[in-house]
């Protein structure tokens, strides 16, 4: 055990967080567009977005602090909260920062939803937009392993599974078919006859 | 004495077919479902019986408010929900829609256990366009996870365990809004009388009952079966049904396991209703009616359901953590023949300790269970305290906590 484990230790994480906060941006677009299958009915697809986000917090929870402890990264305490301040790439590093800001304020507000309001949750949400970008160009900029190919292949399939799930919610915008109906109705011949 | 089968008439596997049978959802607005609810004096099927009219126009004075349909179904003697989940899928979805126009409510859930949601709601809702979109929500299937605070702190997340009251949930409920929790067959029968009408619905039953109720009938019957019955039959009437007795009767327990015996001399006459039942304690609750064998034994029966009910508490207050586990106890020792008359008074004193101290209606109902056990079944206490059992055999199968722990 060296001191290279913190800093190989912080990648790795940072690489799983970054996979699993895909996981739960497209679990959450699933969420909001209705969209459910046999094999994943939509109650398992909210309560695994649930759980998938307290785990990825968990993973980046590990990548901020072992970083921060690494001498190689030369992080301070005041890089995890204010952005664009680092000594190495300050701009790439800062993105990370920013998710990082992003994700507490989820967090958070998800804790307090019941005392901040649906509108005011629900308007607080919308930061995972931002977050889930930055975190990604943050990986990309900033990663030893950034432009790696295999990091490359990653970010693209995260980019695709997001975008696909994109498009679903977007297709989901409901259109009503409530049909006018005199009521009360008469009762159909079919139902009736069965009645006895 | 066959009743018209409004709701286990109204199966339909497709949206197509449900169409067809019924006619489409119906344009009426939320006024003229409040109306249609109140003037049909239809009550909540979930067993508290509370009046929908009512329910709904409390809801529909708040703002922003949220439903949730109800298919929980925690009560073990109980099978109906799941019936018509399962072959009513899309009458129980109409009725949700027709609720949250009702109430004017943007946010609908469906609360109903998990098998049923992904084999059939699911389903069902794609095939739908409904106004209101609607978030389904696995129920766990223990005992206290139908309560409706229970109902709400599942939806929002968490276990499903009720909370204290007030507030009620339709005050204050899914993260603070007011929440109509509504159960399905309750639905069910609103998707109907909104269509055909109140007088259409009152055509059936009496006017105290109105309209058709879901029973589950079990134990000692030729056919037990999920029937559906006119308010106000008689118990005798919906055990013959059923297939009739296949034994002669000792008591039959009526509501749900918070529910209360009926002795077996009193069944001819009492019908499935408030009235009929106040005088024995019991109600028609979920619509549960399990009959028991004169030769099986009222004492063990009731130490059973008592056992299950204390082994299903949610642990979070005094009552239900210390209480009930005591009340069943002592219930059991009187039961399994320990001749002591300080048994009956150490239950009479601890259901008294128990009783209205709980956060819910827990050890009230458990309370009600155990003090008609020992009411109807006084002779065979007495013979247990004289050490002997007048029974053949056990009695009425209750789920142990092992099953439980493995649905």
């Amino acid at each position: 055990m060296s001191a290279d484990a913190l800093w190989y230790f912080g990648r790795g994480t940072g690489v799983s967080a970054l996979t699993l906060f895909t996981l739960v941006v497209v679990l959450g677009l699933l969420v909001r567009s209705g969209w459910s299958s046999p094999a994943l009915p939509r109650f398992v697809v909210s309560a695994v977005h649930r759980t998938t986000s307290l785990t990825a917090l968990g993973l980046l929870a590990v990548h901020v602090v072992t970083l921060l402890l690494d001498p190689y990264a030369q992080l301070r305490l005041v890089d995890l909260v204010v952005p664009f301040l680092g000594a190495y790439r300050p701009f790439w590093q800062g993105l990370g920062t920013l998710a990082l800001d992003l994700v507490v304020l989820l967090v958070l507000s998800s804790l307090l939803r019941d005392r901040l309001g649906r509108r005011t949750w629900r308007a607080l949400h919308w930061a995972a937009y931002l977050c889930w970008p930055a975190a990604l160009v943050h990986a990309v900029g900033n990663g030893t392993d950034g432009t790696s190919t295999w990091m490359l292949a990653l970010v693209g399939g995260c980019v695709a599974a997001v975008g696909g799930a994109l498009t679903l919610r977007l297709r989901a915008a409901r259109t009503s078919e409530t049909e006018t109906q005199s009521v009360p109705a008469p009762v159909p011949p079919a139902y009736l006859a069965g009645l006895r | 004495m066959n009743a018209p089968q409004r709701l286990l008439g109204a199966a339909a596997a497709t949206l197509a077919d449900h169409s067809r049978l019924l006619g489409p959802l119906p344009g009426v607005d939320g006024a003229g479902i409040l109306r249609a609810a109140a003037e049909s004096s239809l009550t909540g099927r979930g067993g508290a019986a509370f009046s929908t009219g009512r329910k709904l126009a409390s809801v529909a004075a708040a703002s922003d408010p949220v439903v949730v349909g109800n298919g929980a179904e925690g009560e073990p003697a109980s099978s109906k929900d799941r019936r018509l989940l399962a072959t009513a899928p899309h009458l129980v979805l109409d009725g949700l829609q027709l609720a949250a126009r009702a109430v004017g409510s943007r946010t609908a859930y469906l609360y109903a256990p998990a098998d049923l949601l992904r084999t059939r709601l699911e389903p069902a809702l794609r095939e739908r366009r409904d106004d209101v979109p609607v978030t389904t929500v696995a129920s766990p299937g223990a005992f206290l996870s139908g309560e409706e605070s229970a109902v709400v702190q599942a939806v929002q997340g968490g276990r499903a365990v009720p909370t204290s009251t007030p507030p009620r949930v339709f005050e204050r409920g899914v993260h603070g809004r007011a929440t109509l929790v509504q159960n399905v067959e309750t639905l069910a029968h609103l998707a109907l009388l909104t269509r055909f009408g109140a007088a259409w619905f009152r055509g059936v039953g009496t006017s105290a009952e109105p309209g058709t109720r879901l029973l589950t009938v079990s134990g000692a019957v030729a056919a037990p079966d999920v029937l559906e019955v006119a308010g106000g039959t008689l118990l005798a009437d919906a055990l013959a049904l059923a297939g009739g007795p296949t034994e002669p009767l000792g008591a039959v327990l009526v509501g749900g396991y918070h529910g209360a015996w009926v002795p077996a001399e009193a069944v001819a006459d009492i019908a499935l209703s408030r009235d009929g039942l106040a005088p024995y304690g019991a109600a028609p609750g979920a619509g549960v009616v399990l009959a028991l064998a004169d030769s099986s034994c009222g004492l063990r029966a009731g130490a059973d359901v008592a056992a299950y009910l204390a082994g299903q508490g949610a642990r979070q207050c005094g009552p239900c953590r210390n209480g009930l586990p005591a009340l069943a106890g002592t219930l059991r020792a009187l039961a399994d023949g320990r001749p002591s008359p300080l048994l009956v008074a150490e239950v009479q004193r601890v259901s008294r300790l128990v009783e209205h101290r709980g956060a819910c209606h827990h050890p009230d109902g458990t309370v009600r269970l155990v003090r008609s056990t020992l009411r109807t079944f006084s002779a065979e206490v007495a013979h247990h305290l004289a050490g002997r059992c007048t029974a053949r055999h056990g009695a009425l199968v209750v789920p142990s906590e092992t099953e439980e722990a493995i649905a």
